[in-house]
């Protein structure tokens, strides 16, 4: 392993930078787990779709196997809007954390 | 899980103009093999007296063509309208229903019609959607 190639942070030591990296990556994983459990479910599983149609069938069986175009646009708008709410979300928490909550 | 060329080929699938480009040539395909089996039908072969067997088989030949080419045209633009009206909606709605195909089929049966007046619009538009409805579900039962 190369020495000092980034230098950290004054008050830093490296098992602190560790444990900052450790969380940062569980933050990570864990939003990502929780974005694609939120958007599938609410646009690929027909168990809790709200249609104003009956539902043909009832459970998890599915027709094809590829995402349909519907599907497929909205899980796009699906992973755009939680990564805004997510950004907005925390610029406030950020902005909200200087004065006393 | 898919490959890299599944998903491209998926996403060049899930373009709209490329999808009812294809519906139009299946269209037209099917309209060609149809005004050939109706132009075959309508036409048969009588013995005329005045014109020889070879003369007649000409003039048979170029009635179904003529059929077929209209019929192929008719067919390839109600292929391109409905599939490209359904691509639309559905991505508009950002779901997979049954109402994507019964308003596809409204407009498509709308727009056919529509030269003969509002009401045979309106004719067209419900005929048309009932049909691509039981279409649908009928594909969907057996597949």
């Amino acid at each position: 392993m190369a020495a000092n190639n980034s230098p950290l942070p004054a008050g830093v030591t490296k098992e602190q930078a560790f444990g900052m990296a450790e969380t940062e990556m569980e933050y990570r994983v864990e939003l990502f787990n929780r974005l694609s459990q939120t958007c599938f479910s609410k646009c690929v599983d027909k168990r809790h779709v709200s249609s104003g149609l009956h539902l043909y069938f009832y459970g998890s069986r599915y027709k094809e196997s590829e995402l349909n175009m519907g599907e497929n646009s909205c899980i796009d708008r699906c992973v755009s809007k939680y990564w805004l709410v997510n950004g907005l979300v925390g610029q406030m928490l950020s902005a909200g954390g200087q004065r006393p909550m | 899980m898919p490959t890299v060329e599944e998903m491209r080929a998926q996403e060049v699938w899930n373009n709209c103009a490329i999808r009812s480009a294809f519906s139009g040539v299946v269209g037209g395909g099917l309209g060609i093999f149809m005004g050939f089996l109706l132009g075959a039908l309508d036409n048969p072969l009588m013995h005329d007296p005045d014109m020889s067997a070879k003369k007649q088989f000409i003039f048979t030949a170029k009635q179904m063509g003529s059929r077929s080419w209209s019929n192929c045209k008719t067919f390839a633009l109600m292929g391109l309208v409905f599939s490209a009206a359904e691509c639309v909606i559905e991505k508009a709605r950002a779901k997979h229903d049954v109402t994507n195909t019964a308003v596809a089929g409204c407009v498509t049966g709308g727009a056919m019609s529509a030269r003969a007046g509002p009401q045979a619009a309106c004719y067209g538009c419900a005929g048309f959607a009932a049909f691509s409805v039981l279409i649908e579900k009928f594909i969907d039962r057996h597949s």
